[in-house]
């Protein structure tokens, strides 16, 4: 390392996630759980480097928080990382965690996505932390996550509750100057003594813990009143402004000289610093991102707060947002020319994915989907994939439309790998036992491949890299009591339809696993074809598979032609197998050179 | 000094986000401000990528997004991808293109076509333009994918940074054994503002 750096070695650049990871770890964290899910998927990668603490990929958010719970019983201090989605499937554990309390200090930190960069949904966690009474933080930036990481802990254990923080897309994925401090060394809390009125959830105890627990929230008040968290920064007193997390920054950036309560506990709030802010500034705006949570809890006080039209509570802010929620004087206009072609993402040249969608459409399927890079399958040319609801839901969906629509509908479920183990094994069972006729196609890249290729129990690898016990996919449908069980390579084309094709004409439930490893992970390269013009039947099916490096650039007039990007061709050759002249071959001399 | 608002944006795989964090790292080892951000996840995938990064010796940093239409410097590594993104940039930006373009795959979808006269809207936009060749110079260096080394050194002409903080800071970003290369692809993205 060089003599600036050296200098600096206390003061790192970390993204909001690596600093939750960072403030987690500082606090003595003994254990981490979570699923992955963007933006929060970088924090526990981010803590295992760190090391110290047992660190895990359970197989969806819910087991993770239960995995969490039983570490804290044990007097661990624990971190679950979430999106906000992922925080309905752990809801179930969370409202009663609030019930039970902790042993360690147990931080849940949740990533909202406003404006859904890359979610299916927009909603506000905060609405959790009202809902089941716990705390929550919500910090402003990177130095912010990894102090209020840290000092969530604290709250965690003086109050017995679990503790949310609360971040966003914005701070996950920004980078900013944290200054950090070495890892303090905690004991695990208590002997694992056995304490049934306090982790038994029967109702005579849950009776009394709610008692608990409305005595505990009356204490987080008088500690919201108290806190460092919350600050006051007076300035002018025409404008006072209530905000937390990327909110308060983008309202610092659009009126430096107003006067600010600046949130760090967004849950509960302070009513007494509320009122006496109010108090004090001429107008009161609270700028929030999505739901009106602060505006309605602070009206209930009683504050005069100005009203903010509802288009700001969608998407998110941007400082120009901001100054217009208040002024009304509009920001710069920035978005492009709508002529110009868009660029969304797309399944990459070489995708496994892809033949798979281009079968589906062939054979005219009713295609169920769900969350992950396959969703991508939708989008033109492809447009195979109808529905994509939630984690696992596709393939319930599938049993629920031919349960109505019977065994002639012609329905097929795709479903990742790391998906199927989260959620669409239950859905599997389902089928199974109540005499469904779905086929449900698993996805098998060998990895999560849409938040960065984290691994899964299909994988057979645990987030600290260690051998993991193989989920067997076969042997679990089988398990299940599907019978119907066929694997084939996608890369293989005819083979790939004529599976699909038998599993979906066979009147019993169906498996067909897809399997070949994601291209980012495997970087597997072969030959790329080369087009033979004199042959081409200018059909166009091969632009029809909608491959990043095959565009119809090449085309004259309304004959279209393909042109191959040599440099995106991973050479798997699913075009040339479309092809119906063979007109797109590997040239001979490119043969075996691998 | 005030705050400097960088737009980098083009095509997910294009080493936008390392360009980026090479940026905000040497901002640190200079002891300045800085804040980056940029969405992973949906976004890449071939899609549209692109990175803020605000910058000051002296000042602090609130937002981690440039407000609308506030960017001071634009580094686009892709034509179109310039364009599309011209508007968020300040009507007396600086605004670095590189020429090479890269052809989306909805142009293969009915009602789209790569835009023909790009480079004269782009001038039409009264910004401060200026086309770099970087990809062809990175060919021409040996290792086609350091044109985003090219690019940065072009961009630092821009930026008040001290060079060893560019040096040290792609020592803790790249890969050791593409340093070199990387150093060379900097070195003559920087000659080419010359």
């Amino acid at each position: 390392m060089t003599d600036t750096a050296r200098d600096l070695s206390t003061v790192l650049l970390l993204s909001g996630n690596e600093a939750i990871a960072r403030g987690a770890w500082e606090a003595g964290v003994h254990l981490g759980s979570g699923y992955p899910g963007t933006p929060s998927s970088e924090i526990l990668p981010a803590l295992k480097d760190l090391g110290d603490a047992y660190v895990e990929w359970s197989v969806n958010e819910k087991v993770a928080l239960e995995v969490a719970a039983g570490a804290s019983i044990a007097g661990a201090r624990t971190l679950t990382t979430t999106k906000h989605v992922g925080l309905n499937v752990a809801a179930d554990p969370l409202f009663t965690l609030s019930y039970t309390g902790v042993e360690g200090g147990m931080v849940i930190a949740v990533a909202d996505d406003p404006s859904m960069h890359s979610s299916q949904n927009e909603q506000d966690s905060r609405n959790y932390a009202r809902a089941a009474k716990v705390p929550m933080l919500q910090p402003a930036d990177s130095q912010e996550a990894r102090d209020m990481t840290m000092r969530a802990y604290e709250i965690s254990e003086r109050f017995d509750t679990p503790v949310l923080v609360g971040v966003v897309t914005r701070i996950c994925h920004s980078d900013g100057i944290v200054e950090v401090a070495p890892r303090e060394d905690v004991e695990l809390r208590g002997d694992l003594e056995k304490q049934p009125e306090k982790f038994v959830m029967v109702p005579g105890h849950a009776r009394k813990a709610r008692v608990v627990m409305a005595e505990r929230m009356k204490k987080l008040v008088a500690f919201a009143e108290e806190t460092d968290l919350t600050r006051e920064e007076m300035g002018g007193r025409s404008l006072g402004i209530i905000a937390g997390g990327t909110a308060y920054t983008y309202a610092r950036e659009a009126f430096p000289e107003a006067s600010f309560l600046k949130l760090g506990l967004v849950w509960p709030l302070p009513p007494e610093r509320i009122l006496a802010f109010a108090e004090k500034v001429d107008r009161l705006f609270v700028v929030e991102e999505l739901d009106p949570f602060l505006t309605e809890q602070i009206s209930a006080l009683g504050v005069d707060v100005e009203e903010v039209d509802d288009r700001f509570r969608i998407g998110e802010l941007l400082p120009g947002r901001v100054r217009e929620m208040i002024t009304g004087e509009a920001p710069p206009e920035t978005d492009a020319d709508a002529d110009l072609p868009p660029r969304p993402p797309t399944l990459c040249a070489g995708c496994p994915h892809r033949s798979v969608f281009a079968a589906l459409r062939k054979l005219k399927a009713y295609v169920t989907g769900d969350i992950g890079c396959y969703t991508l399958g939708t989008l033109p040319p492809l447009e195979a994939l109808h529905t994509c609801l939630c984690m696992g839901g596709g393939v319930s969906e599938a049993h629920g439309i031919q349960k109505v629509r019977g065994h002639e509908a012609p329905v097929v479920a795709v479903i990742g790998d790391s998906t199927f183990t989260h959620t669409g094994v239950a859905g599997l069972i389902n089928i199974a036992y109540n005499a469904g006729v779905s086929t449900i196609v698993i996805m098998d890249n060998r990895t999560t491949a849409m938040t960065g290729g984290q691994v899964h129990p299909g994988v057979g690898v645990t987030l600290s890299g260690m051998p993991g016990r193989e989920l067997d996919f076969v042997k679990l449908a089988e398990a299940v009591g599907i019978e119907h069980v066929t694997v084939v390579d996608p890369y293989e084309v005819a083979e790939t339809e004529q599976a699909l094709r038998e599993a979906m004409d066979t009147a019993e439930p169906s498996v067909v696993i897809t399997r070949h490893p994601c291209i980012l992970e495997v970087e597997e390269r072969h030959p790329a074809p080369a087009l033979e013009i004199d042959a081409c039947i200018h059909c166009a099916q091969c632009i029809r598979i909608g491959c990043p490096a095959l565009s119809n650039a090449a085309a004259e007039g309304d004959k279209p032609l393909p042109a191959i990007d040599t440099v995106l061709c991973t050479g798997c050759l699913m075009c040339a197998q479309v092809c119906p002249v063979d007109a797109l071959q590997v040239p001979e001399d490119g043969e075996g050179d691998e | 000094m005030m705050v400097e608002n960088v737009l980098l944006t083009g095509v997910g795989g294009q080493g936008i986000i390392t360009a980026s964090t090479i940026l905000s790292q040497a901002c640190r080892l200079a002891g300045w401000s800085v804040k980056k951000s940029e969405v992973h996840g949906m976004s890449q995938r071939g899609g549209s990528v692109d990175s803020h990064v605000r910058l000051s010796a002296d000042e602090q940093i609130a937002s981690p997004l440039i407000p609308e239409g506030g960017a001071t410097v634009m580094l686009a590594f892709e034509p179109l991808e310039g364009l599309r993104q011209i508007r968020r940039t300040a009507p007396d930006a600086t605004v670095l293109i590189e020429k090479r373009i890269i052809v989306p795959v909805t142009v293969n979808l009915p009602g789209f076509s790569y835009p023909e006269n790009l480079f004269d809207r782009l001038t039409a936009s009264g910004r401060n333009i200026t086309l770099l060749a970087a990809a062809e110079k990175a060919i021409e260096l040996g290792e086609p994918r350091a044109g985003n080394s090219v690019l940065l050194g072009a961009l630092a002409t821009q930026i008040d940074l001290p060079e060893q903080a560019w040096w040290d800071a792609m020592e803790l970003v790249l890969k050791p054994h593409t340093l070199e290369i990387n150093r060379r692809a900097f070195d003559a993205g920087y000659e080419m503002m010359a």
